[in-house]
């Protein structure tokens, strides 16, 4: 990708009406090799996060639907933009924007899954029919990738050896699944290599740790990145909708070849990846000082860091991209050894905290798993009727809060306008922590609404 | 005249929707095929006079428990091979053979594996020139000959062709043994193919009944029991060699339950059709839930498709050829500028790349100095492509040799998701190829996702592999369909995981229709992952390989 804006002198005259806002891809093994600054690289990313994408660039999928596997629809008189089915913004930034380009997004800026996947007439925005979700902040991205990352390492060597000592002791072997502290629940494997899943917690029988969406479906901010790009723009990505997959270099039938390579992927990925991670922010008064202060003793006295932990371990901060774990159809080290890598430590160092054994804390109030969130008796949280990529309506992944304090409005609709009411709202696995927290006086409430007001996103 | 006017427009019809459907679909470039590195294997070759001209088949199924599969490799005058698989997880191949076993006969031309008595351990039905075997799997790839256990008539037939399937309520398959030319008849060899022989239990029991005669015989190289309507019951289609047959064609027995077979006709409208037939491989090709069947031949190979029917009408067997429209006559050898007709054996259809898009595998060798045809006639990797045809990608995924192929398999050999080949040569040693994807021999690359699945039906019922049973696996707006079938192909097939290529599923809803008709739920699950879809079961049984 290059923008064009970034054309010579001698090229102006033939540019001269052109509205492209892109002139051609990057080449990813290029950018593995170090033909740019991992400052080029990441300001090339947010050119592409920020642009307005035009028809000439490939906009628009008149032939295909947002679904993530590349999928036909009916051609024909089909809107350029619709608001549930897609595309339904003409650059990332139109909705991740609230705390700058990569931020949260109003409730104005909602999506709507499931209609993604269907013809552009179905359109109900309905909860038995729709998913509706708010646009969250992808600050700190990187660091929560790369936690999953080593976490689905660490499930899956586990697995792995339960695997090879049922095979050699001839038993069932169960073995509990742990990284970071989080329990996974458990697995039982049978001496045939059968595997009881029953007992996981929190996980798919995949055992791949899944940081983005909420409900935790997304695998990396790469597969992410690809299926958005079809889904919000049209725009599609060749690791996907190209000829490989699909048998030719416009899958949908717009008119433009190739939309995006994966060296513009890998600029777009990174650029995420680098916003920095929140962080607290202290008020300067004593007063509320000592209020956030205390509120963080009582979130964590209540129970809320049960699930919402305050901070993971991570062995390396050393952002490579591709990962390990995407699925065929997003670019992986599984298809390429051209990797680039970016120290994201190096990016913000002002910003990294360890631990007394010198290991990079993630401070992000998450366990990077799904629970169960509501239920009968708050069943706010559960008001689709469907479920998304396999997980049930009522469980969601924990959300980080460490940008909470910038990212109103709640919810993974976005429809709740205070933290009170997100806090109330909780149910199912979190019942008795909601009652802890009911049960506190009023001004202790407060003090935990202090506390989470402090957790702020800066650009 | 009329109707035949009607059916000629609804033909016509049916093929422009067809090629619609797929240029609609996609815009045609080369799909491409995954790259296959030779492997070394025990000396093995399949030798012979006269009766091992054809023959030479491979069964692929795993008897050792650990889920990767072994090879029973016939060897014509040569002894069979058992070869156990030693290799590892997405590591080379790596098989030996297993010596001080009751396989090791001489005569084989070919054989098939499934759990004749049901008792989770893979059988084996061994087709010989002269008497045939029935070998009762005991786990830990030890077998023993079950032929008087099961009242199992083995004849001394010349036998070159097998299938099986389940007949309800009953405690053993019905088999079929196709036989070639009678030897013993006056003005042997031409024609004097020998009568089929159909072997059914005795009701209840685990013991076979006496044999059958499916007469006339046409000189069998395949036989597949498909349910070709979706009836509910399978019958019977035999791939006849008109080399010897005298007044003889392509046949299709109706084979109803207890009752005894009859071959459809032109009344049924079956059309005639007289090919050197070889090998069965069968798929639906067309998405319409039927399947569709290619045919091996010398030069003039079919893929035969359903001709349309009249809506509500009961269907009849008219089908019609879809080769040529498809790109899959593979009618001369790829290679050299030849113009000579090649020979084709084995068929199998299988998703080599994983791109979701159904491939063929077909392999070819002269007979044997039959000096019209080619003598160097490569085998075909047909790639399926996004409007619905193939193209050759056998040089690309260097598969390229000369020898006179016979039998093959395309099985996923060390667990990696990735389908895998072997060929069995006549006079020459076979072949083993590993898949390294878009990779090399040191660097596997992975193609797209995959699905690895095997079916339980538990006790009381019989058939616990579920044989003639439908598997339906679905992604977006995508189906893909396969019958589980034993037989086909050319002296030699399958029994152990059904591999599914998946494009970029990440994760897939999965049913069947099980043997009796009776469909189960969608089930869910993840791509790139073995398991076992149990009757009854909420959800799919998880499975990984030990190492």
């Amino acid at each position: 990708m290059m923008l064009a804006s970034d054309v010579s002198v001698a090229d102006l005259p033939a540019r001269i009406g052109d509205e492209r806002v892109l002139t051609g891809p990057l080449d990813h093994d290029a950018l593995a090799t170090g033909t740019l600054s991992v400052a080029e690289m990441i300001a090339a990313g947010r050119h592409l996060f920020v642009a307005r994408f035009t028809k000439a660039d490939g906009a628009g999928r008149p032939a295909a639907t947002a679904a993530e596997v590349p999928t036909r629809r009916q051609l024909g008189d089909t809107p350029a933009f619709h608001r549930t089915s897609g595309p339904d913004a003409n650059a990332c930034a139109g909705c991740h924007i609230q705390q700058g380009p990569g931020g949260s997004g109003d409730f104005a800026m909602n999506v709507f899954v499931a209609p993604q996947d269907m013809e552009w007439a179905f359109d109900s925005v309905a909860p038995d029919l729709s998913m509706e979700r708010g646009t969250t902040a992808i600050h700190g991205a990187g660091l929560l990738e790369l936690l999953a990352r080593e976490m689905t390492r660490d499930l899956q060597a586990q697995r792995a050896s339960a695997v090879a000592e049922a095979r050699r002791t001839g038993d069932t072997v169960r073995v509990g699944l742990a990284s970071k502290g989080v329990s996974f629940g458990s697995l039982a494997v049978d001496p045939d290599g059968f595997l009881d899943v029953s007992d996981l917690a929190g996980i798919h029988p995949d055992l791949i740790v899944k940081p983005f969406s909420q409900k935790a479906v997304t695998r990396s901010l790469r597969q992410f990145t690809v299926t958005a790009f079809n889904t919000h723009h049209g725009l599609q990505a060749t690791e996907r909708f190209g000829t490989r997959w699909t048998g030719g270099a416009d899958f949908d039938k717009d008119g433009v070849a190739d939309e995006l390579g994966p060296g513009d992927v890998t600029a777009a990925v990174l650029f995420q990846a680098a916003l920095p991670p929140p962080r607290q922010r202290l008020p300067d008064h004593p007063v509320l000082r000592a209020a956030v202060e205390e509120g963080e003793r009582l979130f964590d006295l209540v129970g809320c860091t049960s699930c919402h932990v305050p901070a993971l371990e991570l062995e390396s901060a050393l952002f490579t991209e591709p990962g390990p774990y995407n699925p065929p159809g997003t670019l992986g080290t599984a298809d390429t050894d051209a990797v680039v890598a970016v120290d994201l430590v190096a990016l913000w160092p002002e910003r990294v905290t360890r631990s007394a054994n010198g290991k990079l804390l993630v401070q992000a109030y998450t366990d990077m798993k799904r629970h169960r969130i509501a239920d009968a008796d708050r069943p706010h949280f559960a008001n689709e009727l469907l479920t998304q990529n396999f997980v049930p309506r009522d469980q969601f992944r924990t959300a980080p809060l460490w940008g909470v304090g910038s990212t109103a409005p709640y919810g993974h609709r976005g429809d709740l306008t205070t933290l009170r009411e997100a806090i109330q709202h909780h149910g199912g696995d979190a019942t008795a922590v909601r009652q802890a927290y009911d049960a506190l006086s009023p001004d202790d409430r407060a003090k935990i609404i202090e506390f989470l007001k402090s957790l702020k996103i800066e650009g | 005249m009329n109707n035949k006017k009607n059916r000629l427009i609804s033909d016509i019809n049916h093929f422009a929707l067809f090629l619609a459907f797929h240029l609609y679909f996609a815009v045609a470039e080369a799909g491409e095929a995954p790259r296959f590195v030779l492997e070394r294997v025990p000396m093995h070759a399949y030798e012979g006079g006269w009766e091992h001209f054809v023959g030479g088949g491979v069964a692929v199924f795993d008897c050792s428990g650990d889920g990767f599969p072994e090879l029973y490799v016939s060897g014509g005058t040569a002894p069979a091979s058992l070869l156990r698989n030693r290799s590892g997880v997405a590591e080379a191949l790596d098989f030996v053979p297993l010596a001080d076993t009751p396989l090791a006969l001489k005569g084989v031309t070919g054989a098939y594996p499934l759990d004749v008595d049901d008792d989770g351990h893979m059988d084996l039905a061994v087709l010989r020139v002269g008497p045939d075997a029935l070998f009762r799997g005991l786990g830990g790839c030890r077998f023993a000959l079950a032929n008087e256990a099961w009242a199992f008539d083995p004849g001394r037939a010349w036998t070159t062709a097998f299938s099986a399937m389940w007949e309800p309520g009953q405690r053993l398959p019905t088999l079929v043994f196709g036989h070639y030319v009678d030897r013993q008849r006056p003005g042997a060899p031409f024609g004097t193919c020998h009568d089929n022989a159909l072997l059914r239990p005795i009701d209840g029991e685990r013991r076979y009944g006496p044999r059958v005669a499916l007469r006339p015989g046409y000189c069998a190289l395949s036989m597949l029991f498909s349910d070709w309507d979706r009836d509910g019951t399978p019958d019977l289609r035999v791939s006849n060699d008109r080399q010897y047959y005298r007044g003889g064609q392509e046949q299709l027995w109706r084979v109803p339950p207890g009752l005894r077979p009859r071959a459809y006709t032109l009344a049924d409208g079956w059309r005639p059709l007289k090919i050197w037939g070889m090998g069965i491989a069968s798929h639906d090709l067309t998405g319409d839930g039927l399947p569709d069947y290619f045919l091996t031949s010398m030069a003039d190979n079919k893929l035969q498709t359903l001709a349309p029917q009249p809506f509500g009408a009961d269907r009849r067997p008219e089908f019609t050829d879809i080769a040529y429209t498809l790109g899959a006559t593979v009618h001369r050898p790829y290679t050299d500028g030849a113009i000579r007709p090649s020979t084709a054996w084995h068929a199998e259809f299988a998703d080599v790349n994983n791109d979701g898009r159904i491939d063929l595998f077909v392999a070819k060798g002269n007979v044997e100095g039959m000096v019209d045809f080619a003598q160097r006639d490569p085998n075909n990797l047909l790639i399926g492509q996004a409007d619905g045809g193939f193209v050759e990608g056998a040089p690309t995924a260097g598969i390229v040799t000369f020898e006179k192929a016979r039998g093959a398999a395309v099985a996923d050999l060390n667990l990696d998701g990735m389908l895998d080949l072997v060929v069995v040569n006549r006079a020459a040693p076979m072949e083993l190829w590993r898949n390294v994807g878009f990779g090399e021999r040191d660097r596997p690359r992975r193609l797209g996702a995959w699905l690895m699945l095997h079916l339980h039906q538990p006790s009381p019922r019989s058939n616990r592999k579920g044989i003639g049973a439908w598997v339906e696996v679905r992604s977006g707006a995508h189906i893909w369909r396969r019958e589980v079938t034993v037989g086909g192909g050319h002296a030699g097939g399958q029994a152990g995981w059904l591999h599914f290529g998946l494009g970029t599923a990440e994760r897939v809803d999965v049913r069947v229709q099980w043997p009796d008709g009776q469909w189960g739920p969608w089930l869910r699950s993840f791509t790139n992952h073995f398991i076992q879809v149990r009757r009854g079961a909420e959800r799919p049984r998880y499975w990984l390989p030990g190492a």
